[in-house]
């Protein structure tokens, strides 16, 4: 079974409940999580991974160059680069190499033939470890201004199908990035059902509605976990929106210094703080995922 | 001018530092606030605003007239994202969630006509103004759709349209290409980060890309009392960045974001801070009234 964790919002504990989550199943469920969340990878932190295994490449990003010596400087490139992407620098017409998303417009309108070529450059790294709580971690990290593109979400979930076939493993877990774009897409994408995370706050819930649209469209099931549940009391919209929407509420866990504080043990507050009161809130979630997800 | 508020992580808390800071701002420039996290806008929902001024977003999309279709495949050989197949006889279809619009296939068509400008609705510009002095442009993705460039752009392109002093932008977490799009331009990034072990290392990713993109960078420390404020120093030092701020844990912001009421504009201690930020910000500038 594959199952996709997202939040629409960052911040709202996304991957720390990921963590406690893996951390209360393992023994039980063989399973690989993949950290999708290629901009800002916090899966590998919070299960204290001190270093990775294996490290592939992954080069697919692609950027436009311009040929200063061959150029006419007739600015046609300029013009119809569908998202100005090119700039004149001291009477250069240059590309901006962290902007490019490798449409090869330019290119193709260039009246000068071979002043503008498209090159591929590194977008990132897909990398694997296995964790000290026994199952493998695949993360992924894309370099700083390269599309975030789906394809290394895509990337990640290969090698992770691969893995389950090798080491026998009935379950996929994917910890989705922030927001409803490319990389979520791909998370979503192919998942068994998603688990929902929100706080109660107006941005959050305007925020997962919009990551729940996306579970729609894929007609998956969707499950919801409130975090820092007791924070906002008179806030009764989150759960208003569960409800009428039909979607499962598996749980809610209160605000908690036990988590920011395992956090910066690089522990899942679960493993930190077993007498927290979140800590107790997770078990009792994780019980349910047992009851009416993995049975 | 320009400046951008941005912090690697999402949720530190750069839309709270991004409103108030307007806030406090507002009395020195003329300004527009414009909220490039197009993925998951919330600067409105802060300023307790409802979006207005709608203006949709639409990309290019080709369309075949297959009268006119040679079956030469040009068009799909060009696709750098792979969003045209042919059939074995070369017609072309179109897998429109993979299309770009990025009319690279219509610059190679040989035969006028045959594909037609066709249009496909990514997401939605808004302008709105808020009760403190200064208009909101936000750039909201549809749900569904992949890319988020296009919004960025568009939005950015109708914050810049107003002709205002100032130009502060609130990106979208992470480093990707739309978060440098909405820093492009900048004069000074204002990077929000935790003092926690995630937000120090993904505080120093946008602090790299501030250094890549040649933008001075500023970093204000949220929830400072959760961590180690002097690895985030070390951190902003090697890239000559500064600790302009620390913002400790605070229910009054909780309590002030929850009332719809930015902190900036109580009488909590807090607001003082962000005073602060904007007195640095002005400082670094230069100018204002």
């Amino acid at each position: 079974m594959q199952i996709a964790i997202a939040s629409g919002k960052g911040g709202v504990g996304k991957s720390t409940i990921t963590a406690s989550l893996l951390y209360l199943l393992k023994d039980e469920y063989r399973f690989v999580a993949v950290d999708a969340d290629a901009d800002a990878p916090n899966l590998d932190l919070l299960l204290g991974v001190e270093r990775w295994e294996e490290e592939r490449e992954l080069i697919g990003a692609k950027v436009a160059r311009i040929n200063v010596e061959s150029c006419i400087r007739c600015g046609i490139c300029q013009e119809r680069c569908p998202y100005d992407c090119i700039k004149v620098i001291d009477g250069d017409y240059v590309v901006s190499e962290l902007t490019c998303e490798g449409c090869n417009v330019c290119g193709l309108v260039c009246p000068v033939p071979g002043t503008i070529t498209l090159e591929e450059v590194r977008s990132g790294v897909v990398r694997k470890t296995m964790t000290r709580y026994g199952f493998p971690l695949i993360s992924a990290q894309l370099d700083v201004g390269r599309p975030n593109s789906g394809k290394l979400v895509t990337e990640e979930k290969e090698w992770a199908k691969k893995l389950m076939g090798e080491l026998g493993l009935e379950h996929m877990i994917v910890d989705s990035a922030a927001g409803i774009g490319c990389q979520v897409i791909a998370s979503i994408g192919g998942a068994d059902l998603t688990i929902l995370v929100a706080e109660p706050t107006p941005a959050s819930l305007s925020d997962v509605q919009r990551a729940y649209k996306v579970v729609q469209h894929f007609r998956q099931p969707a499950y919801l976990i409130i975090n820092k549940a007791d924070f906002n009391p008179g806030f009764t919209a989150l759960r208003g929106w569960a409800e009428a929407e039909g979607i499962p509420i598996l749980g809610e866990i209160p605000y908690d210094r036990a988590i920011p504080r395992s956090m910066s043990m690089l522990k899942p507050f679960v493993e930190a703080f077993p007498d927290s009161k979140a800590a107790e809130a997770m078990r009792e979630i994780a019980e349910r995922v047992r009851e009416e997800i993995l049975k | 001018m320009q400046i951008a508020v941005s912090g690697g992580k999402g949720g530190t808390g750069k839309s709270t530092v991004a409103i108030n800071l307007a806030i406090a701002l507002k009395e020195h420039y003329d300004l527009v606030l414009a909220d490039l996290d197009v993925e998951a806008p919330n600067d409105h929902l802060l300023l307790g605003v409802e979006l207005a001024s709608e203006e949709p977003v639409e990309l290019f999309m080709p369309r075949f007239d297959y009268g006119k279709c040679t079956r030469c495949r040009k068009c799909a050989e060009v696709c750098e994202e792979h969003a045209i197949i042919t059939m074995r006889d070369g017609t072309p279809f179109l897998m429109p969630n993979l299309c770009s619009g990025c009319a690279a296939c219509e610059i190679v068509c040989p035969v006028p006509g045959a594909i037609l400008p066709g249009k496909k609705l990514m997401g939605h510009t808004y302008l709105t103004e808020t009760p403190y002095g200064f208009p909101l442009v936000t750039g909201r993705l549809l749900e569904g759709e992949e890319r988020a460039m296009p919004i960025v752009s568009r939005a950015k392109k109708r914050a810049q349209g107003l002709g205002k002093e100032l130009l502060m932008v609130d990106t979208a977490a992470g480093t990707s290409n739309t978060v440098s799009k909405a820093l492009e331009d900048s004069r000074l990034i204002i990077a929000v980060t935790e003092p926690t072990p995630l937000g120090i290392h993904d505080g120093e990713l946008i602090l790299k890309l501030a250094k890549l993109m040649n933008v001075p960078a500023m970093v204000v420390v949220n929830r400072s009392d959760l961590g180690d404020v002097g690895k985030v120093r070390e951190i902003a030092e090697k890239y000559d960045a500064e600790v302009i701020a620390e913002i400790p844990y605070s229910e009054n912001i909780i309590r002030s974001y929850v009332e719809g009421k930015p902190i900036v504009l109580t009488d909590y201690p807090e607001a003082g801070l962000f005073r602060e930020i904007a007195s640095r910000v002005v400082e670094f500038l230069g100018g204002g009234e």
